[in-house]
């Protein structure tokens, strides 16, 4: 399969009977990418953002609860940890699993904070995300049913996955990764506990660039 | 067109109809409702495979829509500011005569069935049990079971792995422990709702 144009060389494969989990240039650079932001996850202090009174010398420091710090965090290394699954998996049902895995840790890192109108977009992308999984799982069923099997390394090359099946994968995936628009419309990253957010963009990003080389591989 | 194509058409439209329910539902609780909806839409896709392996797919499928329900279900309800338990949500007088011969009956015979499908029956008894008699001690028990119904059921994995010629016994223990574990699982549904005991 590492003829194809978008892998480049192959680094490594594991085998786990007929499901290939394999490292090429392409999904070796998005692993490294998940790795690191886990790490950064890990090590990293939240921010503590600065409110400055208008027209005066006030400022005061927003202070970051310990328990949300502590729920942050740990949503976001399962995030990294799912993201990194996603990213190596050689199974498409495994990465549906691991892509809808993502889609709720990103809930639990945008609910974390109890603002009413961050919990709003947080609700909103929830049923975004929810939805997403019956085209995400639904394209996973199709490939399948149609082919035989669910392995990427097998199906490589062959054309033999309708279109209809990679439609709907990344119609899944579009819903499942689509929080870093809600981030925005909840202005979360002003919110206390920033960097932890940053693993929601790092996710779905991933995410997209791993479809497309499932979509263009299979 | 083959049978495949043409319940897969047909689910395509229950989908469909599925979307549009939600496109022009703007009540945000429905909302939830009706993705559950969509949920099931997914789960038929998978079943149209019709395989054995459609059947180990549906289990981390459905795991997988439940858990994305409760996660929202409590973002809506910090959302919405529902902080209230209520005091007592039905009384009907059969909650009084019928819960022990029920509840009794359904974990015998969940007994008797053993395994996953009898550990969800088992599960309905004590749910119907702890919902008519209430349930504010029984956590620590149910605990308790499920923690050794796990370590049975890891016993039977090394049974198999390491003598395989004890499988009955291995798979009467994995039945068992499967057996509890969904029980204890079922008889914490719709009790969880923050109250000082959990």
């Amino acid at each position: 399969m590492f003829d194809l144009p978008i892998e480049g060389a192959q680094l490594m494969a594991v085998e786990f009977g007929d499901i290939v989990a394999y490292f090429s240039v392409y999904t070796g650079t998005l692993f490294a990418f998940a790795l690191l932001f886990t790490v950064l996850a890990i090590v990293s202090l939240p921010e503590r953002p600065m409110d400055i009174v208008f027209g005066g010398d006030a400022y005061y420091t927003k202070e970051i609860p310990l328990d949300l710090l502590r729920f942050q965090r740990f949503m976001a290394i399962a995030c990294g940890l799912a993201t990194l699954g996603a990213v190596v998996s050689g199974d498409i049902f495994n990465f549906t699993l691991f892509g809808s895995m993502i889609g709720i840790t990103n809930i639990g890192i945008v609910a974390a904070v109890r603002n009413r109108h961050v919990l709003e977009a947080a609700y909103q992308y929830g049923i975004v995300a929810m939805v997403a999984t019956v085209p995400l799982f639904g394209g996973a069923a199709i490939v399948l049913a149609s082919t035989g099997t669910l392995s990427i390394w097998a199906l490589a090359g062959a054309a033999a996955v309708p279109l209809l099946a990679k439609i709907f994968l990344i119609l899944g995936v579009m819903g499942e990764g689509m929080a870093p628009f809600y981030i925005g419309k909840a202005e979360i990253t002003r919110a206390p506990g920033a960097p932890y957010v940053l693993m929601i963009h790092v996710s779905s990003l991933l995410l997209f660039l791993r479809v497309v080389e499932i979509v263009l591989t299979v | 067109m083959s049978p495949y194509g043409t319940v897969l058409a047909v689910v395509l439209v229950a989908m469909a109809i599925a979307f549009v329910a939600l496109l022009r539902e703007r009540d945000d609780l429905h909302r939830l409702l009706l993705t559950d909806l969509a949920e099931i839409v997914a789960l038929a896709i998978i079943a149209l495979v019709a395989t054995d392996l459609a059947e180990a797919l549906i289990l981390p499928g459905l795991v997988v829509g439940i858990s994305e329900l409760m996660a929202l279900s409590e973002v809506y309800l910090v959302k919405e500011g529902l902080r209230s338990v209520p005091e007592r949500l039905m009384h009907i007088e059969v909650m009084d005569s019928a819960p022990a011969i029920l509840a009794v009956a359904l974990v015998i015979y969940g007994i008797v069935l053993s395994g996953f499908s009898g550990g969800a029956v088992a599960g309905c008894g004590l749910l119907f049990w702890f919902f008519c008699k209430g349930h504010d001690e029984a956590f620590e028990i149910i605990e308790t079971a499920s923690g050794y119904a796990w370590a049975l059921w890891i016993v039977a994995f090394f049974v198999f792995m390491i003598a395989p010629a004890y499988w009955l016994f291995a798979v009467m223990l994995a039945g068992g422990g499967i057996l509890l574990k969904v029980m204890a699982k079922m008889a914490l549904v719709g009790t969880m709702r923050g109250g000082r005991d959990v």
